[in-house]
C-alpha cells in the first residue's frame, strides 16, 4: 500500500503535464510504517535519457543520491520512483522492468494530450522478471 | 572507520540501522565486512555469481566507483560509502500481459470474501482477473454494472460512451458524482472504478457503438453487457453479439418496471428471437420522456451484474432462455420462457442476417436524427413567443405537457391542455386566434400543431419547447 498526501500528488501530476510530450521522473520522500508508505514530498528529477524522451526516462544516480540526502536530511525515506507514461497507459513496461530495481515503489503517471488519466503503482522482483502491482491511493 | 548509508527498504536486513560504520582499507573490504555482518544484505546486493547487481551503484562520498577504482578504491576515516540503484524506463516497450495465474498478496486480502467460498474460491477469482467484459454505455445500467464488477475483480473491462455527465444523471448514474457534471462519462466512471479497485484494468472506448466500429471493438471481449437505451444499438449489440458469438447480457428499463436476460449464449435465443422486429419509432418513450424510478437501473443493473459473474465463473444457472420481469411498484419478479426461433434472421437456422446493418434505417430512424432542430414550417422561437406576450399581441398560448410537468414550472400566459385532451377540448380555442403551443423540448406540442391545423385552426409551434425558453428567455424557468 503506498499513499500519496496531496500536495506530493498535485507536484507530480503538475510535473508530468509539464514535462508532455516527454516523459519526467523523480523522487518520492515520506515514511514506511508496517509495509504502508506515505509519500510526503515529491521531488522532480532530471530526465537524464539522451535520445528520445518522449519514451524514454533515465535517473543520474547522483540525483538520485541527492534526493536520499534530502530525505535523511528531513528525517524522511526515499520510498519510490515516480515517471510519467505520455499518451498511453500507466502499465510497468518492459523497459521499465529491466532498469528498475525492487527496492522501491515505482509510480508510473499516464498522461493523455497533456493531462493526467491514471495512474499506477509498480513492485518489481530483484531478477528484473516480473513487477507486482500496489494498491495506491492520491 | 568508512560510513556506509544503507537505503530505506534494505534497513530491515542491517538491524533497522540507517548507516554502518566498518572498517576497510577499500571499498570492497567495506562492502564485505558489510555483507559478512549482514547476511541478509549480500542477497539483495550481489547476484549468485558474487558480483554487484546490475542496478546497485556504490559511490564513495559523491563519486561513482566505477570512474574510481572500483572495489579497489582507496577509503579513509570519515569517508561515506552510497548504495544507489540506478533507474530507467520508460513506455518504449509493450506492457507485459498481467499475470493471470496468481494473485498478489493485496489482491488476496481484498478478494478475501470470495476466496473463502469453495464456489469462487482461488481458481473462480483467477477467473474473475483473467475476464474482458464491455459495458456498452455508463449510464443508469452501466453505473451499478460498473463498480460492482470493477469491485468484484473482473480483470478488463471496457466501457462505451460518448456522452457528458448532466444533472439530470445523477438520480440514478451513481458512479458518476455532482462534481463530474460536464465531465466526459468515461472520464468520470473510469476514476471511480479506478478508486474501487485499481488492479482493474479500463479500456475507454469513447464512440457511438455503430455498424462500422462495432465488431473491432467487442472482438476483444468474452462478455458484451447491454446497457442501452435506444433500439438501434440494442439490434446492433445483440447481431454483432450473435455473429461473434458471444454472450449479451441483457437489460431495459422504463419507469417502474425491467427486463434482464442473457441473449446469445450457447444455443439460447438472441434479442431478435424475442422481438424480431423493433416497434415503430417514438411508440416506446424514452426514460428521458417516460421517466424512470432512479433506484429502478439499479436493480437491474445488478440482475445483469450477477449473470456476468455467474457466466466467468461457470457456476449456478443462467438466466438464458428466460427473460426475468421485474415490476417495482408490485414488487414481484416473473420469468417468461424464451425459446430460440429457428426462422430467426440472425441466430436461426437460415441466418439472412449475416454482417452487421444500418440499424437506424431497421429502425425506421431517418438519418438526420438532429431534425429536432430543423426548422419547420410555422415554428416560432420562443424570443419572438416573448415579444409578443410583451406586445400585448393578440394569440393564444397552449402548453400540451401533462399536469405534474406543468406543476415543475410553466410560462404565466400558458393555457394547460394536455396532449391526450386536445381533441376533446378543441372547443376551448377559437379558429378565429392564432395559437401557438409548446411543450418540453417540441415534440409533443408539432403533434398538437398538426392535430390543430387538420382541424382547422391557425397554429405554430414554439420551437425547444419550455426547455429553450429557460435557455433563451427566462433562466429562472427550472429545466427537468
Amino acid at each position: 500500500m503506498i499513499r500519496i498526501e496531496p500536495d506530493a500528488w498535485r507536484e507530480m501530476v503538475a510535473h508530468a503535464g509539464a514535462a508532455y510530450p516527454n516523459e519526467c521522473c523523480g523522487a518520492m520522500l515520506g515514511s514506511v510504517e508496517d509495509g504502508q508508505k506515505t509519500v510526503r514530498i515529491a521531488l522532480p528529477l532530471e530526465n537524464a535519457y539522451e535520445g528520445a524522451r518522449e519514451r524514454r526516462y533515465e535517473l543520474r544516480p547522483e540525483d538520485l543520491l541527492r534526493a536520499d540526502k534530502e530525505a535523511r536530511s528531513r528525517n524522511m525515506d526515499l520510498v519510490g520512483i515516480y515517471h510519467s507514461h505520455p499518451d498511453c497507459d500507466a502499465y510497468f513496461s518492459e523497459t521499465d522492468l529491466k532498469n528498475s530495481c525492487p527496492w522501491y515503489s515505482f509510480v508510473v503517471l499516464s498522461v493523455r494530450n497533456g493531462a493526467f488519466d491514471h495512474a499506477n503503482s509498480w513492485l518489481p522482483d530483484a531478477e528484473q522478471t516480473k513487477a507486482e502491482r500496489e494498491e495506491l491511493s492520491y | 572507520m568508512a560510513k556506509i548509508l544503507i537505503p530505506t527498504p534494505l534497513r530491515q536486513y542491517a538491524g533497522k540501522q540507517d548507516s554502518v560504520e566498518l572498517s576497510g582499507a577499500t571499498v570492497g573490504e567495506v562492502l564485505s565486512a558489510l555483507t559478512t555482518q549482514y547476511q541478509d544484505l549480500r542477497r539483495q546486493l550481489f547476484n549468485d555469481e558474487g558480483k554487484l547487481r546490475s542496478f546497485v551503484n556504490v559511490y564513495l562520498n559523491d563519486e561513482d566507483i566505477r570512474y574510481l577504482q572500483k572495489d579497489a578504491t582507496p577509503v579513509k576515516d570519515g569517508d561515506t560509502v552510497s548504495i544507489v540503484p540506478s533507474i530507467a524506463g520508460g513506455s518504449v516497450a509493450a506492457p507485459p500481459e498481467p499475470a493471470t495465474d496468481a494473485l498478489s498478496k493485496d489482491e488476496i486480502l481484498r478478494y478475501s470474501r470470495h476466496l473463502i467460498m469453495p464456489e469462487v474460491g482461488m481458481e473462480g477469482q483467477l477467473k474473475l482477473k483473467a475476464a474482458k467484459v464491455l459495458l456498452v454505455g455508463t449510464g443508469g445500467l452501466g453505473a451499478p454494472l460498473g463498480l460492482y464488477l470493477t469491485a468484484a475483480g473482473v480483470g478488463r473491462i471496457g466501457i462505451v460512451d460518448f456522452d457528458v455527465v448532466d444533472f439530470t444523471n445523477l438520480q440514478r448514474q451513481v458512479i458518476h458524482g455532482t462534481s463530474d457534471v460536464g465531465r466526459k462519462k468515461l472520464d468520470s466512471a473510469a476514476d471511480r472504478m479506478r478508486e474501487i479497485n485499481p488492479f482493474v484494468q479500463i479500456d475507454k472506448h469513447e464512440v457511438a457503438l455503430s455498424s462500422e466500429n462495432a465488431l473491432d471493438i467487442l472482438r476483444d471481449y468474452d462478455i458484451v453487457v447491454d446497457g442501452t437505451d435506444n433500439f438501434p444499438t440494442r439490434y446492433l449489440v445483440n447481431d454483432a453479439c450473435v455473429l461473434l458469438r458471444k454472450p449479451n447480457v441483457y437489460g431495459s428499463i422504463f419507469r417502474f418496471e425491467g427486463q434482464a436476460t442473457v441473449f446469445a449464449y450457447e444455443g439460447g435465443p438472441c434479442y431478435r428471437c424475442l422481438y424480431p422486429e423493433p416497434p415503430p419509432p417514438g411508440l416506446v418513450p424514452s426514460c428521458a420522456e417516460g421517466g424512470v424510478l432512479g433506484i429502478l437501473p439499479g436493480t437491474i443493473g445488478l440482475i445483469q451484474a450477477t449473470e456476468t459473474v455467474k457466466l466467468i465463473l461457470g457456476i449456478g444457472e443462467p438466466l438464458v432462455g428466460r427473460l426475468l420481469l421485474y415490476d417495482a411498484l408490485a414488487m414481484r419478479f416473473r420469468e417468461l420462457k424464451l425459446r430460440k426461433n429457428p426462422e430467426c434472421p440472425v441466430c436461426g437456422d437460415h441466418p439472412t442476417v449475416t454482417k452487421l446493418i444500418d440499424y437506424q434505417q431497421f429502425c425506421g430512424i431517418p438519418k438526420q436524427e438532429a431534425a429536432v432542430e430543423q426548422v419547420f414550417e410555422g415554428d416560432i422561437d420562443p424570443v419572438e413567443v416573448k415579444a409578443k406576450i410583451d406586445r400585448g399581441d393578440p394569440f393564444v398560448l397552449i402548453d400540451v405537457r401533462e399536469p405534474h410537468e406543468y406543476q415543475i414550472c410553466h410560462i404565466p400566459y400558458a393555457k394547460l391542455i394536455p396532449l391526450g385532451e386536445l381533441p376533446k377540448r378543441v372547443n376551448e380555442l377559437n379558429t378565429a386566434d392564432e395559437i401557438v403551443a409548446h411543450c418540453k423540448s417540441g415534440m409533443r406540442s408539432a403533434k398538437a400543431v398538426d392535430f390543430l391545423k387538420k382541424a382547422g385552426f391557425r397554429a405554430r409551434n414554439m420551437k425547444g419547447g419550455i426547455l429553450a425558453w429557460s435557455d433563451r428567455v427566462d433562466p429562472t424557468v427550472p429545466k427537468y
